[in-house]
């Protein structure tokens, strides 16, 4: 297998104009005859589905949820990036085109993020003409912010819930076309196989989570828009629901995963409390622009916070970073949190905690425009923990967030099977090895408004497709190896839980396949990985049956998967000896404790190649030509 | 715009045009519990002032009835939609609670506007039978109010009466602000109030005659 | 047992709404909840009673959830006889064990309306919202060709009204705790974002009637003014947008 990312000839800022007029376009009146599935309706998945159904396609759109308004896009809080440079202070398409690179740690492709930086622009404008009720100054023009990972104040937000209104936007435009009969909707539907027939990707089976039944759709295309893969350490910031499942039955099909390791750990979630504690709560980064993040300086200090002295206060980030303070990208911000802890410093009952401080903010600005910002936050950091923000610091720490691996797609966005086109967190496209804040929900509505409907057209127009039907025998093939699959997970009647097995698997992927990794830790990962991948398919019970409501089932059916993952995320860590971004290997470190990049062997995104069950995928790299950036050796100091 | 009669039935067809009528007959007998209201307060000038008062009234001739005509196709509005409001709000939630809190927005008014609002229609007929359809030939209003009113069980009822239509009028005057449309965050309180005191007052002004009158007697 | 000595650890009796399916016949179930550490959110309590089902070998308790930050707007119950339990403001994911007393009895309900129908146990079907926005609750605007984000000015307190009433998670617990199983808060909130905006002026009397219209095909119920929806949503959204909504929809109807 070859990877081709197709990336266009020309100068940078060219490509993707010239890209566009390279594309071929279906004639306005075929359009209807195509059927397009898309598989997930958070920004990117609703945006595609939307825009697709507007430019005539026939869509089918596929959600776990009941409604495609719970998608966890609509968890984002603090903000989009785009560079209208409204605030005059110096922001530009190469500015967040070269922010976004460095970020990432020169890990990701040159052509894919000069394309959202351009686009960034266009998505404010569409989400704003859609009626998302962004912050404004007084005088009615767009607020914006500034975002870790910048200098400039290029972020749109409305209030702590972008992702809720952005999303909300996306939902609106989808549900017009429901309306309208272009898009038919399914909702309770759980994507468990893709269908590939004479290579190509021609539907899915999903089970309705309902009636337990397994339905069969055919189509021209299939569109992923299915999220990340951050519950693969139980513990995350992400929704229960998000799953890995049906990127990883697209791998099993044969589209490569590329850079699973890469995952992103955000610096500002609240706190570990309890073993029966089922997900983790962000605190937005935006908190970072006016908190002071702080340790004790001595270990032994068990004061409470307001008893601490200012001289007494460790101002690590701001000591160490002096140019960048608190707003130091999230990898370094998490691994220095974690340092701190190692430390000792550590706060809290746990001790695994460090203070994010407002007071000085709420001094400078008044407890009105504090709240007016992050009024929201504070309220939910209230309700979890009992604590008032406004009265003492809030304490965080680092969480699993976001995952850039993801399946690999060329500037198309289509995977390694022709027809199978990636969008969103699902693909692994702009962010390298970290991702910087505001630019999640960039590169969702990037792909879906913008980039998937003229890249669609040129795959549908160029391929001469058969007709497929649900009756083809790839179909009935790939239904009855789903039902094999639920019946062994409801035949198996072990003695311990789904969510056992779950809690177990991401404490050992957290513990030495987290936020820094160690190659006697991966290795040690790999082996009571697939030990508990064994465990688990003799000794799990899922109980109920599958004709029904069983969330229990639902459940077992994405942590085999994340089982199998797993083992997948920490191959590909022990292969990439570098470290880069939120891939942060100690045996690879300056002397200043950063991470040390080796640009002569790894400047490449890995992608893995599924060879079967029991065997080592196959490593494919797809080398990253720098022409435009220098690489560099990051540095916020 | 365009003025279309079926959009002018739907709308009025529709939960929203329903509350619409609810609450322009509502504001109508507000209106009108007022006026009788401070006609009834002239007992208080003495007998002469009363029935001077009826009389000029009645003087009205053809206005008064057209007054009464409109007050019952007020009541027949308000009583039909808001039991079929009732009916419907009844049939949304076939299956109750088997707890059921309240959350702090249900105000004894507003839990109780069916009932109370049946207990006046009985009011309102019995009402009528003794005052408005009474043979006045060989005696005065005032000394029929006099005679209905010595009468301790008939003067209970009444009085437990206005402090029904009190309840009633605490929830009923501002929603229909709320329902019209009229009502905001600014002005929601102004009319909350504005209710409080409509239904004090015509609890307080309507309830205290009967106490009045066996005062005088 | 020396966690439920603990100041921090409570025991529980559930009675818990079970029902099989759309059609079958529901009945409450007592379940004991032992040694609820008061840090737990109340989902997570139902996840180590679930647990406990599940290795007892029988059919656990089925609710909805997802984002557990109180923003997807996909779980919610009737906890006590209230709407998301009784905290103010509060979704249920959101809902912390430190608000119970040990030994609390805790009756836990699906949302019942006429509109949405019980799936399983706690599980209700909320297509009807889905419904009621598909029948106008955007702009319509495709994707290109917008104008510049700043072409038009939204005065700020225009953007912050526009944004209270957009906060809606679309939970469905106004139609829960509304005596009369209505809908006018989720529909109110959605109608008043865009009739406040200038960008939803063009379509906003076709989307007042058309939402209005959907909304009472749906069998909710009236609105009757009794203002539980807005002490119960969990975004605090304010009856007000119920006010600003009638008023759209008789401009619309009637002038």
């Amino acid at each position: 297998m070859q990877l081709d990312s197709k990336i266009p000839d020309g100068p940078l800022s060219e490509k993707w104009d010239r890209h566009r007029f390279e594309l071929k376009l279906v004639n306005p009146a075929s359009k209807r005859k195509f059927k397009v599935i898309v598989v997930g309706t958070g920004l990117a998945g609703a945006s595609a589905s939307a825009t697709l159904a507007e430019l005539g396609y026939e869509v089918m759109t596929f959600c776990i949820q009941d409604s495609p308004r719970r998608a966890h896009s609509i968890a984002a809080q603090g903000g989009i990036n785009a560079a209208k440079n409204y605030q005059n202070d110096g922001d530009s398409i190469w500015r967040l085109f070269y922010d976004t690179i460095k970020g990432g740690d020169f890990r990701s492709r040159e052509a894919n993020v000069y394309r959202l930086a351009q686009i960034s622009n266009n998505i404010i404008d569409q989400c704003v003409a859609q009626g998302v009720p962004f912050a404004r100054e007084y005088g009615g023009q767009l607020a914006n912010r500034s975002f870790g990972g910048a200098q400039v104040s290029r972020t749109f937000y409305a209030r702590g819930q972008t992702g809720q209104q952005l999303l909300l936007g996306a939902y609106g435009a989808l549900s017009r076309q429901i309306a309208a009969g272009k898009v038919s909707l399914f909702t309770r539907r759980d994507m468990l196989d893709l269908v590939v027939i004479d290579g190509k990707a021609r539907g899915i089976v999903a089970r309705n989570l309902v009636s337990g039944e397994l339905e069969k759709y055919a189509a021209d295309a299939v569109v992923l828009a299915t999220g990340g893969y951050g519950n693969v350490f139980f513990l995350s910031t992400n929704s229960m629901g998000s799953n890995i499942s049906a990127a990883f039955a697209s791998y099993r099909k044969g589209a490569s995963f590329a850079n699973p390791c890469f995952v992103q750990i955000h610096p500002t979630c609240i706190p570990v409390h309890g073993t029966y504690q089922s997900k983790l709560t962000l605190m937005s980064e935006s908190l970072r622009n006016d908190g002071r993040v702080w340790v004790p300086r001595s270990p032994e200090d068990k004061r409470p916070p307001d008893q601490i002295p200012e001289t007494e206060r460790d101002y690590y980030l701001e000591e160490r970073y002096p140019r960048f303070g608190n707003l130091v990208p999230r990898d370094v911000a998490s691994r220095n949190a974690k340092v701190q802890c190692d430390m000792g410093k550590g706060v809290g009952d746990t001790r695994l905690a460090v203070y994010l401080d407002l007071a000085d903010a709420i001094e400078r600005d008044g407890r009105d425009v504090i709240a007016r910002k992050y009024g929201n936050l504070f309220e939910m950091y209230k309700k979890i923990t009992a604590q008032d923000p406004y009265e003492t610091p809030m304490m965080i720490y680092p969480a699993v967030h976001y995952t850039m691996g993801g399946l690999w797609v060329d500037y198309n966005l289509m995977s390694t099977i022709p027809g199978l086109f990636v969008l969103g967190e699902a693909n692994f496209s702009d962010h390298g090895a970290n991702r910087l804040g505001a630019s999640a929900l960039m590169q969702g509505l990037a792909d879906g408004y913008f980039i998937i409907p003229y890249t669609i057209g040129d795959y549908l127009a160029q391929d001469s497709h058969d007709t497929v039907r649900e009756d083809h025998s790839a179909f009935n093939e790939s239904s009855l190896q789903v039902e094999t699959r639920i019946k062994k997970l409801l035949s198996i009647g072990g003695k311990r839980t789904v969510d056992d097995f779950h809690r177990e698997l991401g404490h050992i992927l957290w513990e030495n396949c987290g936020m820094t990794r160690k190659e006697k830790d991966l290795k040690k990962a790999k082996k009571l990985v697939a030990d508990l991948r064994v465990e688990f398919w003799e000794n799990v019970l899922v109980g109920g049956s599958g004709q029904e409501f069983n969330q229990s089932l639902e459940k077992a059916g994405r942590v085999a998967d994340f089982l199998q993952f797993g083992e997948l995320m920490v191959i590909d860590a022990l292969e990439r000896k570098e470290s880069c971004g939120c891939h942060f290997n100690e045996d690879f470190q300056t002397d200043e404790h950063e991470a040390l990049r080796d640009d002569e062997n790894f400047c490449h995104v890995s992608a893995w190649e599924y060879r079967g069950e029991g065997s080592k995928p196959k490593l494919h790299k797809e080398s990253l030509e720098f022409e435009n950036v220098e690489l560099t050796q990051r540095s916020y100091k | 715009m365009q003025w279309d009669l079926n959009w002018f039935i739907c709308t009025l067809r529709s939960s929203i045009g329903k509350k619409l009528i609810m609450a322009l007959t509502g504001l109508g007998f507000c209106i009108f519990l007022i006026a009788h209201l401070a006609g009834n307060l002239t007992i208080c000038a003495g007998e002469d002032a009363f029935n001077s008062y009826s009389e000029r009234l009645h003087a009205l001739g053809p206005l008064i009835i057209l007054t009464e005509i409109g007050l019952l196709f007020f009541a027949v509005a308000h009583v039909f939609i808001g039991a079929y409001l009732f009916y419907e709000n009844f049939r949304a939630r076939p299956e109750g609670y088997l707890v059921k809190k309240n959350a702090g927005g249900r105000t004894i008014g507003s839990v109780t506007m069916p009932y109370t609002g049946l207990f006046i229609l009985l009011f309102i007929v019995i009402h009528l039978v003794d005052f408005h359809f009474v043979e006045k030939t060989d005696q005065t209003i005032y000394q029929i109010v006099l005679e209905t009113f010595s009468n301790p069980g008939y003067a209970f009822f009444y009085i437990v009466s206005m402090i029904i239509v009190a309840i009633h009028v605490s929830h009923g005057f501002w929603s229909a602000f709320q329902t019209l449309g009229v009502s905001n965050s600014e002005y929601m309180s102004v009319f909350r109030v504005v209710s409080i005191i409509i239904s004090l007052a015509v609890g307080f002004g309507f309830g205290i005659l009967p106490i009045y009158i066996s005062f005088i007697s | 047992m020396t966690k439920a000595r603990d100041k921090s650890c409570i025991n529980l009796k559930l009675k818990v709404w079970r029902q099989k399916g759309p059609d079958a016949r529901g009945r409450f179930e007592t379940y004991k909840a032992r040694d609820v550490s008061t840090d737990m959110s109340f989902l997570e309590m139902l996840d180590v009673v679930n647990e406990e089902i599940i290795l007892s070998g029988k059919d656990p308790i089925a609710f909805d959830h997802d984002c557990r930050e109180g923003i997807c707007g996909a779980c919610g119950t009737m906890v006590n006889g209230r709407a998301h339990g009784p905290e103010k403001g509060t979704t249920l994911c959101q809902l912390h064990m430190r608000h119970f007393s040990p030994g609390d009895t805790v009756v836990i309900e699906p949302w019942r309306s006429r509109a949405f129908k019980v799936i399983k146990d706690l599980v209700v079907d909320r297509i009807a919202f889905e419904k009621i926005i598909q029948a106008g609750g955007y702009i319509s605007v495709n994707t290109g060709g917008a104008p510049d984000g700043n072409a038009v000015s939204v005065p700020q307190e225009v953007a912050e009204k526009a944004m209270d009433a957009a906060e809606c998670i679309g939970c469905g617990a106004c139609v829960a705790a509304c005596p009369n199983a209505s809908a006018m808060l989720f529909v109110g909130a959605k109608i008043s974002q865009f009739t406040l905006l200038p960008q939803g002026l063009p379509e906003a009397k076709k989307r007042a009637l058309a939402m209005v219209g959907k909304m009472d095909q749906l069998g909710f119920g009236n609105c009757a003014n009794e203002t539980e929806c807005e002490k119960e949503c969990p975004k605090e959204i304010s009856i007000e947008n119920i006010a600003r909504m009638n008023r759209e929809f008789l401009k619309a109807g009637l002038l």
